[in-house]
């Protein structure tokens, strides 16, 4: 096993990285951009490297400094996380030229697979059913928009080289649809480094489902189950679960089949999250292949027992898988909400700032990975991704309402979260019923504005607040005078 | 003594009886008196115990106001006596902002009118982007494009006026 590992990111996953490695006896390298000097995967390393500007392309996104960074600090191997390097085909094989293990696929897989019409037509090939669409990605407007026509819309128009939404758009009729690709091309192009885009059809209300796969390198794979993802918000996943609630013993067994099936056609190794959607008739179509950690990972590790960090150290190093496909159960629900510093009231603009306080939810079952502390200041620069909680209950109604009873309980303060939505989200009779889509929000939580429900105790608390602190006494002249002690204390008795 | 507060569009005067009382008080909200009593946990945390009902809340002092955090609802309270010490800028949120300026600090990455164009209320005027999310200001009102003050790349913040719009002033039949 490695002596030493760099992890190439930060937040919450950075953090959630190193603690794994800590209880496996393997010392830890953080890098950190200017803005991130602070911040809590910095404080959780054994050792931290000084990238530079804050600008990811200059930080996070610099495979050179990231590479020298791990060498100099005598790191054996490079664990990206999710995001940034994470699926950087050109990372993967820089690490592997400098004679570090690069905790992921081969880059040659992430770039097939990164490669979105490449990978449909790895998965045609196997077998694996594809969402009609285009097989190859263009930046040519006038082709785009003639091809929309002949898949007829609504198409989904998808960046080449994305991922979490970024560089997508659902375009429902003609007009829209050069501004759509306009838009989406300077996304993509900002996020990836490519603004290449292709169609897919795009399904009516279905659902997200995806089956976690772990592979070692002599070709065997299993899979973990599945995650349903289907609660989205401008593509973003926001609420993940396991199992699905709509899955039969049969279907995931198709479905992990199926998933099997894509990574060893794609020559996969460690780690990787095979996507699909279901349709409302229980079909199946291939979405795309994610060769890394994804964010949702705890729900499987808390209904498996497994912690996929660990098994992703020892596959980099060459072990075998250390269980079969029947050797793995799952037990019990767990639900994931992804916090976010964003403002639920004006329309989830970022709400980046200084914690004023961070009161992190606990008790049975819950589980909170989190890049934040109080005082932290969030940086305006990177993802508002600020951690997820994630509630286990041996069913998915004691689950849900774990998650509730956690995030009544999770109190930020001096920045906005999306806390407040997500109680509702869960509370609502669909969410509860399990009968979700991704387009669940726009059909059911539109416009959402939190309840006044609880306005009049908030000013009841902001009175108190504010006599407690009393300046508003010395600001407005409205006489306040806290008592001091000798006057409250009382009778002496000795 | 009263106090003149904003949560969202609810604007409400109370007023407070026995503010110098470290563990109770009385207030009237339109006419309705309540009696709460509490307890000062720690600087940002109270535990109150209002209508029969106990709550632990949590507040903190923000740029705009109050942040109250109560069993899973976060409201921004907003003190009228305060703020108005502050000046105008710092005002209660206004329905549809007049100026074309991004509400929180950004990077511009388009702009998609040039100085003499004609707009229409809600038309995209610049695209910024913060924390990797690209946001479009619109037009606040129907106008002429007076004069751009941005450009792609550029760092902007709240309260710089990146397009300045003529507004058009409806003609009287």
């Amino acid at each position: 096993m490695f002596k030493k590992v760099l992890i190439a990111n930060r937040g919450e996953i950075a953090v959630r990285i190193m603690r794994t490695c800590r209880e496996m006896g393997i010392g830890t390298v953080a890098v950190y951009s200017e803005v991130d000097a602070r911040a809590l995967h910095v404080l959780e390393a054994d050792e931290a490297v000084a990238l530079g500007e804050s600008e990811p392309l200059k930080s996070y996104l610099h495979i050179e400094k990231i590479i020298n960074a791990a060498k100099r600090t005598g790191a054996e191997a490079v664990h990206p996380g999710y995001g940034f390097l994470a699926e950087n085909p050109n990372f993967a094989e820089a690490c592997e030229d400098s004679g570090l293990t690069f905790v992921g696929p081969p880059g040659r897989v992430i770039r097939d697979l990164g490669n979105k019409t490449t990978a449909r037509r790895i998965m045609t090939s196997a077998g694996v059913p594809v969402i009609p669409g285009m097989m190859e990605a263009t930046q040519d407007l006038e082709r785009l928009v003639h091809e929309a026509k002949i898949i007829g819309y609504p198409v989904l128009v998808k960046a080449v080289a994305g991922g979490g939404g970024k560089g997508m758009r659902v375009v429902f009729e003609d007009q829209a649809m050069r501004e759509a690709c306009v838009s989406a091309m300077s996304e993509a192009e900002k996020a990836f480094g490519d603004g290449s885009l292709y169609l897919e059809k795009h399904l009516e209300s279905p659902r997200h489902v995806e089956f976690q796969i772990l592979a070692d390198r002599n070709g065997s794979v299993v899979h973990l189950f599945e995650r349903e993802c289907s609660i989205q918000r401008r593509h973003q996943k926001i609420i993940e679960e396991t199992p699905s609630p709509v899955m039969t013993a049969s279907l995931r067994e198709a479905m992990g089949k199926a998933a099997v099936s894509a990574a060893k056609a794609a020559g996969y190794v460690n780690a990787g999250t095979v996507e699909f959607l279901l349709d409302r008739a229980g079909s199946f179509y291939f979405l795309e292949v994610n060769t890394r950690l994804q964010v949702e990972h705890p729900v499987t590790e808390m209904t498996t027992g497994l912690d996929l960090v660990r098994e992703q150290l020892h596959i980099a190093a060459g072990d075998s898988l250390r269980f079969r496909q029947d050797e793995l159960l799952q037990r019990g629900h767990a639900i994931e909400c992804r916090v976010y510093a964003e403002d639920p009231e004006q329309s989830f603009f970022p709400s980046p700032g200084k914690v004023l306080l961070h009161c992190e939810p606990a008790g049975p079952g819950i589980r909170n990975d989190c890049g934040i502390y109080e005082g932290f200041r969030v940086p305006v620069e990177y993802d508002p991704i600020i951690g997820k909680v994630i509630a286990y209950g041996e069913t998915r109604e004691a689950s849900r309402r774990r998650m509730i009873r956690a995030l009544e309980n999770y109190a930020i303060l001096g920045i906005r979260t999306t806390i407040p939505y997500l109680i509702d989200i869960l509370k609502s009779h669909e969410f509860t019923a399990g009968d979700l889509c991704t387009d669940f929000i726009e059909r059911h939580f539109q416009g959402w504005r939190q309840s006044m429900e609880d306005a009049d105790r908030a000013k009841i608390a902001y009175i108190i607040h504010d006599l407690a602190s009393s300046v508003k006494a010395s600001t407005t002249q409205k006489s306040l005078r806290r008592p001091t002690p000798w006057e409250t204390l009382g009778d002496w008795r000795l | 003594m009263k106090y003149h507060l904003k949560v969202g569009e609810e604007a409400s005067e109370i007023e407070v009886l026995s503010p110098e009382n470290p563990q109770s008080l009385r207030v009237t909200m339109e006419d309705k008196g309540s009696d709460v009593s509490f307890q000062r946990v720690s600087e940002n945390c109270l535990w109150v115990v209002a209508d029969g009902k106990a709550t632990r809340a949590f507040v903190a002092q923000v740029d705009d106001g109050a942040h109250v955090f109560l069993a899973g609802r976060c409201y921004l309270v907003q003190d009228a006596d305060r703020l108005s010490l502050r000046g105008p800028r710092h005002g209660v949120h206004e329905e549809t902002p007049r100026e074309v300026t991004p509400p929180m600090p950004s990077v511009v990455v388009r702009i998609l009118v040039s100085e003499g164009a004609v707009v229409k209320k809600g038309q995209g005027l610049v695209v910024v982007t913060a924390m990797k999310m690209e946001t479009t200001l619109v037009a606040p009102y129907d106008g002429k494009v007076k004069k751009i003050n941005a450009a792609i790349n550029q760092k902007v913040a709240p309260g710089d006026i990146l397009v300045e719009i003529e507004e058009e002033v409806p003609a009287n039949d």
